[in-house]
């Protein structure tokens, strides 16, 4: 068989987004390798891959085939893998805008850095549409090593280090456990490692079954920092880098949510009220466990950190009401989540790089100084908690009607409960910028230094942070076209169909 | 003498939970790492005996456990890295004096 014709058959034309990511990589590696540390281009020329990657997903989006399956039924690039490549490699694309200036002004190589975050979006993407476990598990591993590598980036630091290392062993463990299920599932099927057809050879819901599902779950729920797994995020996202954390919080986490719903949904229909039970538990511990704890923290990293373990448990209410508009709902969230939280990261880097600082208590009175660093994390903090009329209000919304319509009344009155508290929580620290008398500034704030924008790197996080503000006021008011994204992506896709009218799934079975 | 499916099986979930109890109970961080690659091994065995027990025509059992022990390297590299630039940072590698962020 010759290049081309295997070109053919294994349809490659559905990565050509990893495909401009990776060219990228090398590209940025190369250049760093020959033109030496002084080179100022590096994340010019990652970020122009990166959009190069979003403009081939969105002319898949644009041309869909018939038959998604490409590479003998190992990757399916149906329109919900595409939304979830789309919002990983935006949140590539963003995360590299905002931690130009970080890492220049921390003293560490850019060239290495990019490269670690372009390998990690690679693993993502590839996460979001594969269909096998062999594919799974490469890709998984791909991105998880490489978010490991990048939470250790900032080597002098001890705490850098040390969150790495926690990450590093309860990440490991945790995959572990994963493939644990993986090689039970692959016993069970007789020898199947495509999902599609382990689900078609495990038809029987048997202990061995629960017992796999268990296991996956288990791995699933610690990239999803689901409560009980979660005890690595806050230590995590404190002592790692803050982009770095930007990008574990959306790219990473949709990631998982991506693997969760293809994973579950396929494998486990048998199983099905096992599965969602086991995931009504691991919602409501999020929801409580996240949003409560959060009020507690006093630097805004770790608060950050425990409202997206509460962000995280609102999805997977979404995900486990197993309806269309829940599934709509929940690729909805994700899409302003992107948003709004890479808004209120840029926020805070930008924030820690004029006063070197992450307590909360270190922002009063910043509206004295700097108004356009205080709206703009306002606005993020307030989509966050879901104050109408910005982006993460309509997110709510739309899940909790979801679940309303699905007849979970219990699941969505707790989370209308958490949202109140979560609401308290961001609310404070817009408090404690704006309501402040002078008098009351922090130090940090007294000795704010003069805004300027033209240091090197300061540009590209300025355009993060407006176009973030941007979109998170009007995504909600114009929401129109969201909606219609997310409810092709949901109807795009056979085995989400399958899932949410049951009578289909007997027939399309081989 | 033919040995059954079962004996695999056992010995791979015997050495899961060794090193789990590895994992939960070493202070030394070289230690947990040992334990997750006793873990990886466990998955390998089970693999291994499926392969060869149910899916003896296309092994894609065996085929599975050459890309866990090499992402099994790829990690134990980076751990140990990881592990070294502590231990310059810290001079220990006690994974209960890692404490500057609460655990």
């Amino acid at each position: 068989m010759n290049f081309l014709s295997a070109v053919a058959v294994l349809k490659t034309a559905t990565i050509v987004p990893e495909l401009i990511v990776i060219l990228t990589l090398v590209v940025v590696l190369i250049v760093d390798l020959v033109s030496g540390r002084s080179n100022r281009s590096l994340p010019t020329l990652t970020n122009l891959g990166l959009t190069a990657a979003l403009g081939a997903i969105v002319w898949q989006w644009l041309h869909p085939q018939t038959s998604t399956l490409a590479f003998l039924g190992t990757f399916d690039s149906d329109r919900l893998s595409l939304v979830f490549r789309g919002i990983i490699a935006f949140s590539a694309l963003l995360t590299s805008l905002i931690s130009e200036r970080y890492l220049l002004q921390a003293g560490v190589a850019l060239g290495e850095y990019l490269v670690i975050l372009l390998t990690a979006t690679v693993g993502g993407m590839f996460l979001a549409g594969a269909n096998e476990m062999v594919t799974i598990f490469v890709s998984l591993e791909t991105l998880s090593i490489a978010s490991y590598l990048l939470s250790g980036y900032t080597k002098r630091d001890p705490r850098s280090n040390e969150a790495a290392l926690k990450y590093l062993l309860i990440g490991a463990s945790s995959s572990a456990i994963f493939l644990y299920g993986m090689s039970l599932l692959y016993g069970l099927s007789a020898g199947e490692t495509n999902l599609l057809r382990i689900a078609a050879a495990i038809r029987h819901p048997e202990l061995a079954v629960v017992l796999a599902m268990v296991f996956i779950v288990a791995g699933i729920a610690f990239k999803l920092s689901a409560v009980p797994f979660h005890q690595w995020t806050p230590d995590v996202y404190e002592g790692s880098p803050t982009p770095v954390v930007a990008f574990l919080s959306v790219g990473s986490k949709a990631a998982g949510f991506a693997l969760a719903v293809r994973f579950l949904v396929t494998v486990f229909h048998t199983i099905e009220p096992e599965w969602h039970y086991v995931f009504v538990i691991l919602t409501i511990l999020s929801m409580v466990l996240g949003n409560v704890v959060a009020i507690a923290q006093t630097s805004m990293k770790r608060m950050l950190a425990y409202s997206s373990i509460g962000q995280a448990g609102f999805v997977m209410l979404a995900m486990i009401v197993d309806t269309e508009a829940g599934y709509a709902s929940m690729i909805f969230y994700l899409l302003v989540y992107l948003f709004m939280n890479m808004g209120a990261f840029a926020c805070v880097i930008l924030f820690a790089l004029r006063t070197g600082t992450d307590q909360i208590s270190a922002y009063s009175g910043l509206y004295q100084k700097d108004p356009l660093l205080t709206l703009c994390l306002s606005i993020c903090l307030l989509s966050l908690g879901g104050i109408p009329p910005l982006a993460g209000f309509f997110g709510k919304l739309y899940i909790f009607w979801a679940g309303w319509q699905a007849g979970a009344y219990g699941l969505v009155i707790l989370g209308l409960v958490m949202s109140v508290v979560s609401i308290y929580y961001y609310i404070r620290v817009v408090k404690q910028m704006v309501v402040k008398e002078p008098q009351e500034m922090s130090e940090a704030v007294m000795r704010y230094p003069q805004i300027s924008w033209v240091e090197p790197g300061m540009r590209p996080l300025q355009v993060a942070m407006v176009s973030t503000l941007v979109i998170t006021s009007i995504a909600g008011i114009a929401a129109n076209p969201l909606f219609g994204i997310v409810n092709d992506a949901v109807t795009g896709s056979r085995f989400l169909q399958a899932s949410v009218s049951p009578p289909v799934i007997v027939q399309s079975l081989p | 003498m033919q040995v059954s499916l079962d004996a695999f099986l056992v010995i791979g979930a015997a050495l899961f939970c060794i090193g789990i109890y590895g994992l939960v109970t070493s202070r030394n961080a070289v230690r947990v790492l040992m334990s997750i690659e006793l873990m990886l091994n466990a998955v390998n065995l089970n693999f291994l005996a499926f392969s060869n027990y149910l899916d003896s025509a296309t092994i894609k059992g065996q085929v599975f456990s050459v890309f866990v022990i090499t992402v099994a390297a790829a990690e134990a590299a980076v751990g140990l890295a990881i592990v070294l630039s502590i231990y310059r940072s810290r001079d220990t590698v006690d994974m209960e004096e890692f404490n500057l962020l609460r655990w």
